[in-house]
C-alpha cells in the first residue's frame, strides 16, 4: 500500500515536472521561432544593393512633434528617392551607440540620431564604420561622416516670447520642457530673449519633467505655473507635451504654443502658434547629398532663411491678438530673415 | 505664498497619488498572498491604452475605465499562469509582463490611431465637488474638486483595509502568503486565492492607467506610465503591506511631487534635477526611518507547489 502510494506521489511529481518543462520548452520554441523570422528578414534586406537609410529617435514616433516630424521624414526619403528605410527607438546612449552600430554593422549608408544627445555615440561609432554617414539631429560634432544638422528653432521661439510678451497681462511667461539638453534650453533662452526685446522686466519661467513621456506630469506642471499667474506657455516636451495643452485647455485663460511641429490643431482654443521645422525637407536634402556623393562634412545650420524655421499662426486664434502685434512680429521676421537680427544660440 | 498655490499642491497632489494608490492596494492583496506583481507598469500602461481605447470608441469613461481594468487583468492573467500556475520566478516573469507591454502598447496604438500619432482627446470625467468639504482650506482641495474614480480609490483604502483584517478571505490570503503549505492543510486553495490576487492586483492597475490617460491627461503617450507602476511598488513597502499606510505613503509621494513643480514654477535658481529629486529622496528617508519595523509576508516571491 505505501509502495502504491509513494509511487502516486511520484508520479504526481513527475506530471508537474513534466508541465513545467512543456513549458518551457513551448516558451523557448517560440522564442527561437521569433529569431528565425527576424534573421531570414534581415538577410532578405541585405541582399539588395539599395540606398539604406535608418533613423534613431530618443522616444515614441507617435509624439505629433519632434519624432513624428523625423519619421516622415525618414518615409519621404523612402518614397522620394527610393531608399530602404528602418527606424528604432533609443532611449539611453548605451542605447544610441548599439542603434548606431547595429544599423551601420547591416551596411546601412545614411543613419540619422534625432536630436542633440546622440553626438557622443555617433562620434565613437563612426570611427568603426567609415562607410556609412551619421548625422544628428542639432548639435556641434563633425567628423569625417559624421555632421549635424542644426535646426535655429530659436528663430521661432523668439518670435513666440515677443508675441508673449505683448499679450501677458500678468508679465509672467513660461515654458515646460522634457529634460534640459542644450538644444532644448537654447530653444526657451531665445524665447526669453524674445519677451525681453518687447518687455526688459518680463519674468520668465521653465519647469522640466524629466522625461518625454509623462504627459500626467507635464500637465501638472503647466497647472503650477499656471497657479503661479503665468498666462503664456511654450512647451518642448515631444510627446509629454500633450499634457501641456490638456491643462491649457481644462484651466483656460492662458494660451500655449506647439513646438518643432504644427501643432495648432491639437488644441485649436488655446495653441495660438507653432514654431515649425521643416524636418523632412531637411533630411531628404541631406539623404540626397549623401546618396550622390557630394556629401561634405559641414554644421548646417537651417533656419527661417532657408524656409526650414516657420512660425505659423493658428488662424483660428488670430483675431485674439491685435493686428499691431502680428505686425511687430512679422517685420522682426523679415529681420530674421535678412540676417540684421541675429537671434541668441545656446550652441 | 497663497491659497492658489495651496490649493494647486493639495489638488495636484492627489492626482499624482491616485494612480499610485489604486496599484499599490492591488499589489498589497497580491504580496500578501505571496506573489509579487512586479508587471505593475507594464499592466498599468496597457490600462492606459486600453482605458483610452475604451473611451474613445465607446464615447464614455466609464466604460473606458472598466476596458482598462480588463486589459490589466488580461495581462495579469498571463502573467498568473506563469508565476502561480507553472511556479516560474515571479520577478521575470513580472519582467516580462513590463516588456511585453512596452512594445504591445506602442504597436496597438500606432496600429489604431496612425503612426505619428493623431494625439485624440477621450471622453473625459467631470469634476465633483463635495459640499462640506470642499470649503475648507487646504483640506478641501485634497479631498474635494477630484474625478469621481479618485473618490472611488480614496473609498477603497477602507474597504481593502476591512477585507484584509476583518473577514475571512483576508485571513485566507494572509495565510498563503504566510505558509502556504498550512493554509493548504487547513483546506484553503492556495492557487485559487493567489490567481485571484493577481488578478485583482491587474486590474486595480489597469484602472490606475486608465485613471492616467481617461481621467488625468485626457490622452494616451507611449510610455505614460513613466515608472509609477514601480514607485507603487515601493509604496506597498513603505506602507507595511497595509492599506492605511499606503495612502500616506502614496499622499506623501504624491504632494511632494506637486510641490516640487510649484518650487519649479516660483521660478528657482536651484538646478531643476534637484527638484525631481526631491520626491524619491523624501521617501527614501521616510523609508530609512520606517524600515526595522516592516515584515513582508514570509512565503513572499515563493512558489508553492504540492508536495
Amino acid at each position: 500500500m505505501s509502495v502504491y502510494q509513494n509511487t502516486s506521489a511520484m508520479l504526481k511529481r513527475l506530471s508537474k515536472d513534466a508541465n513545467r518543462i512543456t513549458f518551457s520548452y513551448l516558451s523557448i520554441s517560440l522564442l527561437l521561432l521569433l529569431f528565425m523570422v527576424q534573421s531570414c528578414g534581415n538577410s532578405a534586406e541585405d541582399s539588395s544593393d539599395a540606398f539604406k537609410v535608418a533613423l534613431l529617435t530618443p522616444g515614441p514616433v507617435s509624439d505629433a512633434g519632434w519624432n513624428a516630424s523625423a519619421y516622415e521624414g525618414l518615409q519621404l526619403i523612402g518614397t522620394t528617392i527610393g531608399a530602404e528605410v528602418s527606424q528604432i527607438e533609443t532611449r539611453t546612449p548605451a542605447d544610441f551607440e548599439q542603434g548606431f552600430r547595429d544599423y551601420a554593422g547591416a551596411g546601412y549608408d545614411l543613419i540619422f540620431g534625432h536630436g542633440f544627445e546622440f553626438q557622443d555615440a555617433a562620434a565613437t561609432v563612426s570611427e568603426s564604420f567609415p562607410g556609412s554617414v551619421f548625422i544628428t539631429s542639432s548639435g556641434t560634432t563633425v567628423r569625417d561622416n559624421v555632421a549635424p544638422i542644426v535646426f535655429e528653432i530659436e528663430q521661432a521661439t523668439y518670435l513666440l516670447g515677443m508675441i508673449s510678451a505683448y499679450q501677458s497681462k500678468s508679465r509672467k511667461i513660461g515654458a515646460v520642457g522634457g529634460i534640459e539638453i542644450p538644444s532644448v534650453k537654447s530653444s526657451f533662452d531665445a524665447f526669453a530673449a524674445g519677451a525681453r526685446s518687447v518687455d526688459p522686466e518680463i519674468s520668465v519661467v521653465v519647469s522640466y519633467i524629466g522625461n518625454w513621456e509623462d504627459a500626467g506630469a507635464a500637465k501638472e506642471a503647466t497647472l503650477a505655473l499656471m497657479d503661479q499667474g503665468i498666462d503664456f506657455i511654450f512647451h518642448n516636451a515631444d510627446a509629454a507635451g500633450l499634457g501641456v495643452f490638456q491643462a491649457a485647455q481644462e484651466r483656460g485663460s492662458v494660451f500655449v504654443f506647439g513646438s518643432n511641429k504644427n501643432q495648432n490643431d491639437i488644441a485649436p482654443d488655446v495653441i495660438l502658434a507653432s514654431a515649425v521645422l521643416s524636418i523632412p525637407t531637411a533630411m531628404l536634402t541631406v539623404a540626397r547629398e549623401v546618396q550622390n556623393g557630394s556629401f561634405s562634412p559641414s554644421i548646417r545650420r537651417l533656419g527661417m532663411a532657408e524656409n526650414v524655421v516657420t512660425l505659423v499662426i493658428n488662424s483660428k486664434l488670430r483675431d485674439r491678438v491685435p493686428i499691431e502685434v502680428w505686425d511687430a512680429v512679422a517685420e522682426s521676421e523679415g529681420k530674421i530673415r535678412s540676417g540684421e537680427l541675429t537671434v541668441p544660440r545656446g550652441f | 505664498m497663497d491659497v492658489v498655490i495651496f490649493a494647486g499642491i493639495a489638488h495636484a497632489g492627489a492626482s499624482f497619488a491616485l494612480p499610485l494608490l489604486l496599484a499599490a492596494l492591488g499589489e498589497i492583496f497580491a504580496e500578501r498572498s505571496g506573489v509579487v506583481n512586479i508587471g505593475l507598469e507594464g499592466m498599468m500602461l496597457s490600462g492606459a491604452l486600453g482605458g483610452m481605447i475604451g473611451s474613445y470608441f465607446t464615447g464614455s469613461a466609464w466604460l473606458g475605465l472598466g476596458i482598462g481594468m480588463a486589459t490589466g487583468v488580461f495581462l495579469a492573467v498571463i502573467f498568473s499562469t506563469a508565476a502561480v500556475h507553472f511556479g516560474a520566478d515571479q520577478i521575470v516573469a513580472g519582467t516580462a509582463v513590463n516588456i511585453l507591454a512596452l512594445g504591445l502598447t506602442g504597436v496597438v496604438y500606432r496600429r489604431v490611431f496612425g503612426i505619428t500619432g493623431s494625439t485624440l482627446s477621450v471622453e473625459s470625467f467631470d469634476a465633483v465637488e463635495i459640499p462640506l468639504i470642499h470649503d475648507l482650506p487646504m483640506v478641501g482641495a485634497l479631498f474635494s474638486g477630484h474625478t469621481p474614480p479618485v473618490y472611488i480609490g480614496f473609498l477603497l483604502v477602507p474597504i481593502a483595509a476591512w477585507v484584509l483584517f476583518r473577514t475571512t478571505l483576508g485571513i485566507k490570503i494572509r495565510a498563503v502568503g504566510e505558509h502556504p503549505l498550512a493554509a493548504d492543510t487547513a483546506g484553503i486553495r492556495v492557487q485559487f486565492i493567489r490567481h485571484g490576487c493577481t488578478l485583482f492586483s491587474g486590474a486595480m492597475a489597469g484602472c490606475a492607467g486608465a485613471y492616467l490617460s481617461v481621467a488625468h491627461a485626457n490622452t494616451f503617450v507611449e510610455g505614460m506610465s513613466a515608472g509609477r507602476g514601480f514607485i507603487a511598488l515601493a509604496i506597498v513597502i513603505f506602507g507595511r503591506w497595509h492599506p492605511f499606510w499606503a495612502l500616506g505613503a502614496a499622499l506623501l509621494f504624491g504632494i511632494a511631487n506637486a510641490l516640487q513643480f510649484q518650487f519649479q514654477a516660483a521660478g528657482s535658481a536651484v538646478p531643476y534635477q534637484f527638484f525631481l529629486m526631491l520626491p524619491y529622496l523624501l521617501t527614501l528617508l521616510v523609508l530609512v526611518i520606517f524600515a526595522s519595523r516592516t515584515y513582508p509576508p514570509a512565503a513572499l516571491a515563493r512558489a508553492y507547489a504540492r508536495r
